[in-house]
């Protein structure tokens, strides 16, 4: 419909109105409506953190003008020999020079001299104001261009450049001391890590002038950042042709062969490249910034979305920062395309441009290949080097030249990641880009190894002068990548951090420093036990691969003839995949590069002992499957049925790789917690039409499965068992089978019947009102066990075989609820589903690849989990629309409305199956134990975060008991007595014995869980009890603190006892009481403690009073 | 210790000593409070029992006799009925046609009483506990031998002053008559739980004798409702054809026909008329602007939560 048309216009007219264009500029920007929470987001991120020029600018401006003068104003003095030059000045001064290593040899030929500087300018972000407030190494960048006149042209060669640089940085240095040395302090640093580039940083000093040094001005003084002064060479001095990727500008001695002379120096070349290019680049922004007027704040985007995951211009840190994304940004916004048109587009929104260069990231492929921006591109050949490289044909220069291989391969994963994030949904995408800090190595990697350096540099250091620490990670990154294949996924190395030092030391080394390796691997294929590497007929590749892997390799025969070269690791396939990945690095390590074992350190080995990575156990639960699949065909061929078997599903956490424990059985040992299963039928019209009697007919139902099973099979022995239940419309019973082998089952049938008529009643407006609820409450039971459960374990294990670190997230997981006695509340399909939404929304990484990540993700989650008014929506099957979303968050909105204090239904986990939300959560629970689980989540993510790893895990499993008021302990001896039985023979009931001693009955739950369920149900008010998993032999308690004293009633919460009947002197208290309502009453502690103690008897061995 | 204040006109302290357990050494007086029973609905036997709010959890009827026994002499304690021991409610077991029936009147209460008794005691299934325990603070009422021994209770119960009478707990009940707690008793448990299958199947198939015949006098009360008009004269209306009264899914299997069948005509007459589309494209715009305003209402609402737009650290 064109504008023009009188119906436009008309209902332009209706419609119009500033917010409708507003929302429709938006949304016709950025399409679907999500996005536009997403551009609101970043709106308000860009309001909070931009750095506030306004107060500072004007100080900073001051400081700077100082500066400025002094350098400019600073004597000259003509050319002397070099080692003159430094004695004299080294010693007038007591500064020392910051020559880059190796220092020049005393007998150089060449002369130093100084010359006022060309220009002396401001440069960087302070310029573009990109800055922002969290930035930790905020600094007003200036430049001090050297004059043409002290170099000759061929101080390209051998470092002599970078001498007079370090001359001119300590001359500079020296009289800005003497002149302000009273108001600031002069260090230097290594510019972006690199060795070659000394600059000096000036902070004012706190507190200098004690004369004027009130409040106000020092806060002023403190927030005006450091200024790093940075010595330059003139713009086009030295010559592009000497300073390309593939020649060399460093001449070795004659000693050194002819080859070694010509080897390249691209690192070096490019160094002192870019050291002609500042004003070029920062006239490059500054027209950048012009033209586009979202530049600035996708410059800002792109600045914090570095920073969360670690990178800046700094070596050390992937030698990609803001400085860099800005040029590509810049450069894509004039050009880039296939026929060099310009990739993004000016008019685009800042969050568009962030996006688009995130995608340009990923798909510029930047590990493989060069990419060149710009026309005329150069020779190929010439730009070949070991580092990445993005071409900027204008400027003539590698930008990427600081990266290593290995951060670009992080920066292309994180963007890859990061991406995934944006298409995935648009309700989540913000939190994960720019607030979630992904750099941390714990949550990250699933190996973790530090590597020492070595002493001794022999062999390791290369002519690029890019310093022993680089040409010795790069070498360790080759040699641990190749052996690896395809095992690893990603390797990252930590270079250690390099710092200040004052202008009189000297350049400090690098000693004892270690790297931090860290691993991430592909779950299917690092537990390989055994390498194959090239045929035996292709002799080159063959001698290759002997060469590199030594003595390990041999040779391996398939059985179809072909011989190939293998390596063998089965040896280390008991301890899963990372046994087997430690195992391949250190013996590479020590056969190429003389790592001893002593240096190498992994870390995470202290992994509580639950989870054994051991392929055992995956073998235990395809065993319990394969006995599910049996137990499903005997059901299924049982003829005399009066409903045919429709289908036989598992519910229980064995049959879906998730219980803690492994379902190990025998004919000697058979499963002691049978593995519940549902039976349903066809639909009939058969089941009578009263819920009572539907229970009882199940009942039947079972009786007959029991019989006819056993008339069958002649191993089978089944048991039918009550259920724990005061109603008699409730499921009234369940059918145990155990199979002569040992797997042991508990059927339950299912009638769809059952869930009509309760529907029907809780709708029936005609019933009382407490019937309704009371129908609500079995439905939701109804719906959990025989609809939610075989769905829950069906998607469970589906996933579980999609993420092979699935299974032990969960596990583990779920030790860290039990050790915290937390899972006595939880059911465990909450908990399955916590692990399976870190994994499904793994944002900002990517899904997780070994238990201890995927576990310490879902602490991550949980720990940012406000659940007081977010949904955790667990899209499992990917099916949910935006409006079924927003019906969810409504849905949670509604449950708060009409509970404001929460008093139940805390925990809302919707998954597609379920978007009730409740279904996991309905019994699940309290305000109290949800906020315990946050807290411990938030702490032990704290301690990942501030220890690193350094961390402890089994530190993140031990729970304090003196967090309760009370500790029952129980007696493991009578428990364990319990659950073998033994203890029958005592019973006084001759007869029932005699009757049951068939065979041994299974175990209908673990006696301390029965026992804890009679607590709950007799002190639900008083009490709040705290217990782990089976095994667990103390139980917490906390006493309720809202059960003051009060009045008399007959209907006691809990036991009570008259106030100050114990004679605690509050005597005159209760008769002036008395006086008008009677005594007050308060919790009989003591009474009530004495009772568990009667009703435990045996089995508790103390009960321990920690708090009064 | 004195005791000089009552918790109300009615109700009596009676304090219980608890000798003290190797697991939890110290002594505890539990306090009992008895009144005469007066409950809303009065029982010919009100005049004999007494009211005992907040009893011990392991209360048994043993524990009780050998109480009252060292309180005022054996021989005056009846028996005891606990609150939780009484079934709240049973739910009904008539086949739904019957109740459904029952609307009209048409049944006797003496009758259904009789047929719920008779579930009760035939079709009921094993326990699973051998003993129970009682949620803390829970009633009981305890039946005496006659009036006098009641307000002996109450008068004994009056007359407690130092802690060192306090009847104590459990003094007096033979090990025999008390099923023991703690680990015996959990083993029981399980033993319970999985009682024999013939005892189920008793009981299973006594129920369904009761319940095929409650479903059969339905039936049959159905088809005498079709056909015999009431004394003004009219006829019940009752579903089915002439053979016999419908089932239910058919009813339910019509009604899902005659919703698809709206269904398809509506689908079919949609985006079919100008102004349809018209109103279409103006809900979709008036949605987008609404989901616009949520997501800022939504961004407000974070930028309220302090923190929510700083990036961690």
């Amino acid at each position: 419909m064109e504008p023009g048309t009188a119906k436009r216009r008309k209902l332009d007219h209706a419609d119009g109105g500033p917010t409708f264009e507003a929302a429709n500029a938006t949304a016709s920007t950025m399409g679907s409506s999500g996005a536009s929470a997403f551009v609101l987001e970043t709106e308000e991120l860009l309001k909070e953190v931009k750095f506030d020029y306004g107060k500072a600018s004007s100080d900073v401006e001051d400081v700077l003008r100082q500066l400025k003068d002094v350098i400019e104003a600073t004597e000259p003095h003509d050319p002397f020999p070099i080692s003159d030059v430094t004695v004299n000045f080294e010693k007038k001064n007591r500064i020392t020079i910051p020559y880059p290593d190796p220092q020049p040899a005393k007998d150089a030929p060449y002369k130093l001299s100084f010359e006022g500087p060309a220009e002396v300018n401001v440069a960087g972000s302070w310029i573009l104001k990109t800055n922002t407030k969290s930035q930790p190494d905020l600094a007003v960048d200036m430049i001090v261009v050297m004059p043409s006149s002290i170099f000759q042209e061929k101080d390209y060669l051998n470092m002599r450049y970078f001498y007079k640089r370090a001359y001119y940085l300590a001359y500079i240095a020296a009289d800005l001391r003497e002149q302000l040395g009273a108001t600031m302090e002069f260090v230097f640093d290594h510019m972006h890590g690199n060795m070659l580039l000394p600059i000096l940083v000036a902070r004012l000093k706190i507190n200098a002038n004690r004369d004027d040094g009130s409040e106000k001005s020092n806060s002023r003084r403190k927030s005006i950042p450091a200024i790093r002064i940075i010595p330059c060479a003139p713009e086009d001095y030295f010559p592009a042709g000497k300073l390309t990727a593939v020649s060399n500008a460093i001449r070795q001695g004659k000693s050194e062969g002819g080859e070694d002379t010509k080897a390249p120096t691209p690192f070096y070349n490019a160094t002192l490249k870019a050291e002609g290019l500042f004003p070029s680049y920062l006239r490059l922004l500054y027209r950048t910034v012009k033209s586009c007027s979202a530049f600035k704040d996708a410059c800002v985007l792109g600045r914090i979305w570095l920073q969360q995951r670690g990178f800046n211009g700094n070596i050390n840190h992937g030698g990609f920062g803001h400085f860099e994304w800005a040029v590509l940004m810049a450069l894509l916004l004039q050009t880039g395309g296939r026929k060099g048109e310009a990739v993004l587009s000016p008019s685009l929104h800042s969050t568009q441009l962030f996006k688009a260069t995130l995608q340009y990231i990923v798909s510029a492929n930047l590990q493989k290949k060069a990419l060149v921006i710009g026309k005329d591109s150069p020779d190929p050949e010439s730009l070949r080097q070991s580092m990445p490289v993005l071409y900027d044909t204008a400027r003539g220069i590698n930008v990427l030249y600081k990266m290593t291989p290995w951060s670009i391969a992080m920066l292309t994963e994180q963007a890859k990641w990061s991406l995934s994030a944006i298409n995935d949904s648009p309700h989540d995408q913000f939190d994960p880009l720019f607030i979630v800090k992904a750099d941390q190595p714990l949550q990250t990697f699933d190996i973790l190894l530090s590597v020492k350096l070595p002493t001794s540099k022999e062999g390791v250091q290369s002519v690029d002068r890019k310093g022993f620490v680089c040409d010795f990670s790069t070498k360790l990154y080759n040699t641990v990548k190749k052996a690896l294949g395809e095992r690893a996924q990603l390797i990252h190395i930590n270079l250690p951090e390099t710092g200040t030092w004052p202008v009189s030391a000297n350049v400090p080394k690098t000693k004892n420093a270690s790297l931090l390796v860290g691993i991430i691997i592909d779950p299917l294929k690092a537990s390989q036990g055994r390498d194959y590497g090239p045929p035996y007929e292709q002799k080159k590749e063959a001698a290759k691969f002997r060469e590199f892997w030594g003595d390990k390799a041999d040779l391996w025969q398939f059985p179809d003839g072909n011989i190939v070269e293998s390596l063998d690791w089965t040896e280390y396939s008991y301890l899963g995949s990372p046994g087997i990945c430690e195992a391949i690095i250190r013996y590479i390590l020590k056969l190429r590069l003389q790592v001893a074992d002593g240096d190498l350190e992994f870390y995470g080995q202290d992994m509580p002992k639950v989870i054994s990575f051991a392929p055992s156990e995956k073998v235990a639960f395809d065993a319990a499957r394969e006995a599910f699949e049996n137990l499903e065909g005997d059901i299924r061929n049982l003829g005399d049925l009066p409903l045919h078997v429709k289908q036989v599903a598992p519910i229980s956490t064995a049959l879906r790789r998730t219980s803690l424990c492994v379902p190990e059985f025998n004919f000697r040992k058979p499963l002691l917690q049978p593995m519940e299963v549902v039976v349903s039928f066809e639909v009939s019209g058969k089941w009578p039409e009263n819920l009572a009697a539907i229970q009882r007919a199940k009942v039947a139902f079972l009786l007959k499965i029991a019989s006819s099973l056993e008339e069958v099979k002649g191993n089978v022995r089944t048991h039918i068992g009550m259920e724990n239940t005061t109603r008699d419309d409730e499921n009234l019973a369940f059918l145990d089978i155990v199979y002569e082998d040992g797997a042991s089952f508990r059927l339950r049938v299912y009638s769809d019947l059952e869930e009509a008529l309760l529907d029907r009643r809780t709708k029936d407006q005609t019933i009382e009102r407490h019937v309704r609820t009371e129908a609500a409450e079995l439905l939701a039971l109804y719906k959990r066990m025989y609809i939610n459960l075989p769905l829950h374990n069906q998607t469970i294990s589906t996933f579980c075989t999609r993420f092979p670190a699935l299974s032990s997230s969960i596990r583990l997981t779920k030790y860290w609820f039990d050790s915290h006695k937390l899972s006595c509340h939880f059911n465990e399909e909450v908990i399955e589903l916590f692990v399976l939404q870190a994994f499904l929304k793994p944002y900002p990484w990517q899904a997780p690849s070994s238990a201890i990540t995927g576990f310490l993700r879902t602490l991550l989650m949980l720990s940012r989990w406000d659940w007081r008014d977010e949904p955790l929506v667990v899209d499992s099957a990917g099916s949910l629309s935006t409006s079924q979303r927003l019906e969810i968050g409504t849905r949670l909105k509604a449950w708060r409305k009409i509970d404001p204090n929460m008093n139940r239904t805390i925990l809302f986990v919707a998954t597609s199956h379920d978007v009730s939300g409740v279904a996991y959560t309905h019994d699940g629970p309290t305000k109290v134990v949800a906020t315990r689980m946050t807290s411990l989540a938030r702490s032990a993510c704290k301690a990942v975060k501030e220890k690193g790893v350094d961390l402890g895990m089994r530190s993140l499993f031990q729970s304090p008991l003196r967090d309760y008021d009370v500790l029952l302990h129980l007696s493991s001896k009578a428990l364990k007595s319990i659950t073998r039985g033994d203890a029958s023979r005592r019973s006084q009931y001759k007869n029932l014995a005699e009757e049951t001693g068939l065979g041994a009955l299974p175990l209908l739950e673990p006696p301390a869980r029965s026992l804890l369920r009679q607590l709950k149900a007799m002190y639900a008010s008083p009490l709040l009890f705290f217990h782990g998993g089976a095994d667990d032999t103390v139980i917490g308690a906390l006493w309720n603190p809202q059960l003051h004293a009060r009045a008399f009633t007959a209907h006691m919460p809990c036991s009570l006892t008259p106030s100050g009947g114990s004679g605690s002197g509050s005597g005159s208290i209760r008769s002036d009481k008395e006086g008008e309502k009677g005594g007050m009453y308060e919790v009989n502690r003591n009474a009530i403690l004495a009772e568990i103690a009667r009703v435990g008897g045996d089995v508790i061995e103390k009960i321990e009073v920690v708090r009064e | 210790m004195l005791r000089t204040s009552t918790p109300s006109e009615e109700f009596t302290e009676l304090p219980i000593s608890i000798p003290p357990l190797p697991s939890f050494p110290v002594e505890a007086t539990h306090w009992t409070y008895l009144r005469r029973n007066a409950p809303k609905v009065p029982t010919p036997d009100d005049s004999r029992s007494l009211f005992i709010a907040n009893i011990p959890c392991d209360s048994t009827v043993e524990h009780f006799r050998a109480l009252f026994a060292s309180l005022v002499g054996p021989g005056k304690f009846e028996t005891i009925t606990f609150e939780h021991d009484k079934k709240p409610s049973w739910s009904t077991h008539e086949p739904a046609q019957a109740t459904r029936l029952a609307a009209h009147g048409k049944r006797k209460r003496e009758e259904e009483e009789i047929q719920h008794f008779e579930i009760k005691v035939r079709a009921t299934l094993p326990p699973t506990w051998s003993r129970k325990v009682y949620p803390s603070g829970s009633s009981a009422v305890a039946l005496f031998a006659d009036e006098k021994s009641a307000g002996l209770v109450l008068k004994a119960a009056k007359k407690l002053k130092k802690p060192k009478h306090y009847p104590v707990w459990g003094k007096g009940v033979r090990d025999i008559d008390a099923t023991p707690l703690g680990s015996q008793w959990l083993v029981e448990h399980n033993k319970l739980v999985f009682p024999s299958k013939d005892e189920v199947q008793a009981s299973t198939d006594a129920y369904f004798t009761l319940f095929n015949k409650m479903e059969k006098e339905a039936r049959q009360l159905a088809k005498r409702l079709r056909n015999e008009p009431d004394e003004d004269g009219f006829v019940t209306v009752t579903r089915g054809g002439r053979a016999a009264p419908a089932r239910r899914d058919e009813a339910e299997e019509a009604k899902q026909k005659m919703m698809e069948r709206e269904q398809k005509k509506k689908e079919e007459m949609t985006n079919f008329y100008r102004f349809q589309m018209r109103e279409k494209r103006k809900a979709e715009q008036a949605e987008m602007l609404q989901r616009f305003e949520e997501d800022k209402r939504k961004v407000q609402a974070m930028k309220e939560k302090r923190g929510k737009f700083r990036p961690e650290t």
